[in-house]
């Protein structure tokens, strides 16, 4: 019976978001269709926005008091529609838009509606002091860009101020996106030679990106147990078979909690190679066999070839996934939550985003989390624009090193 | 400055053998144009003398000295590769500089040369482009620029020109040429065309399944084929075959078949007595197809044929002719005034004709 009514549930929603668009759609239909006719902008603009308001009385979205003003800023909307259908639109691109509409407005809801909250958030002030009084209120202490002088100024954790996180986040973005792509880059180049069992061997290499991250993460723990961890016992075994190394104090470390930050990394870095892997190999095996011909002839050395040849033509593929990477890694919250986040919250492997989680869901700090966020984004956005989109598209100018620039035409003896 | 020779030289690609044993010298200053249809492994040939493959079997030397394990780079050879190959992220100076400053040459010196290389071959104003900014023309001659930037001991061309459109391929035709006149150098050049076999070579090796057919001066190959493959692959329009028996009646030596008997002059094919029961192919080019009832010396008796299609191409009309089982083509001048399905005699000119014993492949006649 249980099972009867989930999916009574399940149809029920799935009625809901039909009616939803089909409501969209008409909505959008009429607009296109009537946008010329007097008559149809004065029904929509009395009609729609009663609708809506009827609608948010029914969800419970708004109390009586708020009705009117409710109303008002449907029918302000809804005059703003018409208009924009009457002279922009003009009844054109209909199918495209209405198309689209679905889409867009998921989008919406799950992308634009949070993010223009959290704006909101960050300019006010709610924390658990203040939370029953919006409750009840719907009012919030306004706090101007307190929060983002708080962000700065202040430490999101108990001890860890923003300036460190933000230092170890960089840090930990560096080298994890170094050691995936130099990783993946080796075993990329070691996958496109002509060796043997080379498709088990790729199986076997993506198998950590492929797993469910909770899951490879947590094997991973597993094997940094300071006791019975793969990586100590190698360690312990090393060590009494070497007495010299055990004497320079070579031996079993505990990982977890003297080195949460380091255990995450190499955590990081063996979970990230895989992609890195696929793409680089997918771009070597672009490349056509007959340059490495010429370069041959020409007498580029193996590593010349590399520098000159693979490296400036997998730069198209290259770059995009750095970009991903970084951003990724620089978000990367999992590993470290699923590494530290048990072991009594350390706050030494706590990069910018974990130490936001915390901020937000252990402290509670809704209003300055929400501020810390736009913060991230901001950095991201900017690292994003600034520095790997205009390398994206500039394979042609790949080689900027030391082969390049040498030959001075005589007719231009000023070229740079 | 450079010979080549290549001494039983044998590729295999796992168990296929790909050339088998092949035998060539080419001499200095030589223009060698290697021919053979698709896949009868010329490309593979060039590579292995540019070191790109290895060789199975056998000796390759160039100036006498054993290449077999040489690097590349160290033969002093250049090639221009089917599709060219240039850098697609380097410009046309870069790309033709490249080998250049690995061998860290002075800048001036690259820059010399390259600006020499870029004149020779018009790319003067073309330098500062990237390849995909160029015509197919304009690349290949950026592909022989690399090359001769060099200064390399031996050219080698893998079918440079396949790429190009008719016209443009003309063109190029004369340029390479020239280029060769003007650098004075060895050059193997590879080729399916027998157009640019002929026009270019001073000397046309010609391949079919891995082995070499002939070796020749164009005339020599052209005038005295080896054996039928290479009478049906050089020329143009195709040489026309008869198949058919030798027979000695007395002294006189005779083709026949189904529906034909020739007569063969003692100047074409001596010791009749030697020669009688052979299964023969005979070979007669299309030019050297005699139309019309008029007598003429050195010219066989006439058969009667029927005329099926003609074409014009100008200047000069293929006539396409079925004398019982055979097939003649005639390329006679232009405009042969008759209509397809007139009867036609024709008769061949016996200088120019060539007996192949069919079971060997091979030429038997001399002159
Ligand atoms: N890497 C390879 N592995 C296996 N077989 C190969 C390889 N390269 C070439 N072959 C085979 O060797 C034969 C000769 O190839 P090659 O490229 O030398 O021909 P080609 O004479 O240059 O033909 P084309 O005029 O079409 O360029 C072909 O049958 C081809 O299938
Ligand atoms: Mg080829």
């Amino acid at each position: 019976m249980d099972i009867l009514y989930s999916i009574y549930e399940v149809a029920w929603f799935v009625l809901i978001v039909a009616a939803g668009i089909a409501a969209l759609e008409g909505y959008f239909y009429y607009h296109f269709k009537l946008y010329g006719k007097k008559w149809f902008m004065a029904v929509s603009a009395v009609f729609f926005p009663l609708a809506a308001v009827l609608l948010c009385r029914y969800l419970g979205l708004v109390e009586g008091g708020g009705l009117g003003r409710v109303w008002a800023w449907f029918f302000i909307a809804q005059v703003l529609i018409n208009l924009f259908f009457k002279h922009i639109v003009k009844g054109r691109f209909s199918l495209p838009y209405m198309l689209l509409a679905p889409a867009f407005t998921g989008l919406a809801l799950l992308l634009v509606y949070p993010f223009v909250f959290q704006i909101y958030l960050s300019f006010h002030d709610l924390k658990l002091t203040t939370i029953m009084a919006w409750k009840n209120t719907g009012r919030l202490p306004f706090a101007g860009i307190q929060q983002y002088i708080n962000v700065f100024t202040t430490s999101p954790l108990s001890e860890i101020t923003f300036w460190t996180l933000l230092l170890r986040t960089l840090l930990w973005t560096f080298t994890n996106v170094f050691f995936h792509v130099a990783g993946g880059f080796a075993l990329a180049l070691l996958l496109n030679n002509e060796i043997r069992f080379k498709g088990f061997y790729r199986t076997l290499l993506v198998i950590p990106w492929a797993m469910p991250q909770v899951v490879a993460v947590l094997a991973m723990r597993g094997e940094f147990h300071s006791q019975y961890g793969f990586i100590n016992i190698m360690l312990g075994k090393l060590a009494a078979a070497f007495p010299a190394l055990a004497a320079l104090g070579f031996g079993p470390v505990q990982w977890l909690s003297d080195h949460p930050l380091a255990t995450c990394t190499l955590i990081n870095i063996w979970l990230g190679i895989p992609f890195m892997m696929v793409v680089i190999l997918g771009g070597l095996q672009s490349i056509s066999s007959s340059y490495y011909d010429a370069a041959d002839i020409d007498g580029a050395s193996y590593f010349q070839k590399l520098r000159y040849i693979t490296l400036p033509l997998i730069r198209p593929v290259l770059m995009p996934a750095v970009t991903l990477g970084t951003v990724w890694t620089f978000n990367n919250i999992n590993v470290i939550y699923l590494v530290t986040g048990q072991s009594g919250g350390t706050e030494q492997a706590d990069i910018l985003v974990s130490a936001l989680y915390k901020a937000a869901f252990t402290y509670n700090r809704y209003s300055y989390s929400a501020a810390f966020a736009i913060v991230i984004f901001a950095m991201l956005f900017f690292i994003s624009v600034f520095y790997y989109a205009p390398t994206f598209g500039r394979g042609n100018l790949g080689i900027r090193g030391s082969l390049r620039g040498k030959v001075i035409s005589p007719s231009s003896p000023a070229r740079g | 400055m450079a010979e080549v020779r290549f001494s039983h030289v044998t590729k295999k690609f796992n168990e296929n053998m790909i050339l088998n044993g092949v035998s060539a010298e080419i001499k200095d200053h030589e223009f060698v144009v290697i021919v053979g249809p698709s896949g009868c492994g010329k490309t593979t040939l060039l590579r292995m003398l540019a070191g790109l493959e290895e060789i199975t079997a056998g000796e390759i030397y160039i100036d006498n000295v054993l290449v077999n394990n040489m690097h590349p780079s160290k033969r002093q050879i250049a090639m221009v590769f089917q599709d060219y190959a240039l850098y697609p992220h380097m410009t046309v100076e870069e790309n033709m500089s490249f080998a250049l400053r690995l061998m860290k040459l002075k800048s001036g010196a690259i820059s010399a040369r390259v600006h020499e290389a870029a004149a020779i071959l018009q790319l003067t104003k073309l330098l500062k482009r990237m390849p995909k900014q160029l015509s197919g023309g304009q690349r290949q001659r950026v592909a022989i620029g690399r090359a001769i930037v060099r200064h390399p001991k031996v050219f080698l061309f893998d079918e440079p020109l396949s790429n190009l459109d008719a016209k443009l391929r003309e063109e190029m035709r004369v340029e390479i040429a020239k280029l060769y006149q003007r650098l004075n150098a060895t050059i193997i050049y590879v080729t399916h065309d027998q157009v640019e076999a002929m026009t270019l070579a001073g000397r046309i090796v010609i391949m079919n399944h891995g082995i070499i057919q002939q070796v020749g001066t164009p005339i020599e190959v052209y005038r005295k084929p080896a054996n039928l493959f290479v009478a049906g692959f050089i020329g143009s329009p195709t040489m026309n075959f008869l198949y058919g028996r030798l027979q000695a009646e007395g002294e006189k030596l005779f083709f026949k078949n189904d529906s034909l008997t020739l007569y063969l002059p003692p100047f074409l094919l001596a010791d009749a007595a030697r020669n009688a029961g052979r299964e023969a192919a005979l070979g007669i080019r299309p030019d050297d197809v005699v139309i019309g009832p008029g007598v003429r010396e050195d010219c066989s008796e006439k058969i009667e044929g029927i005329l099926e299609v003609s074409e014009l191409l100008g200047h000069r009309e293929n006539l396409y002719i079925k004398a019982g089982e055979n097939r003649i083509l005639a390329a006679v001048e232009a405009f042969f005034n008759q209509s397809p399905g007139s009867k036609v005699s024709v008769g061949f000119n016996y200088r120019n004709m060539h007996v192949f014993d069919k079971k060997t492949q091979k030429r038997i006649n001399n002159s």
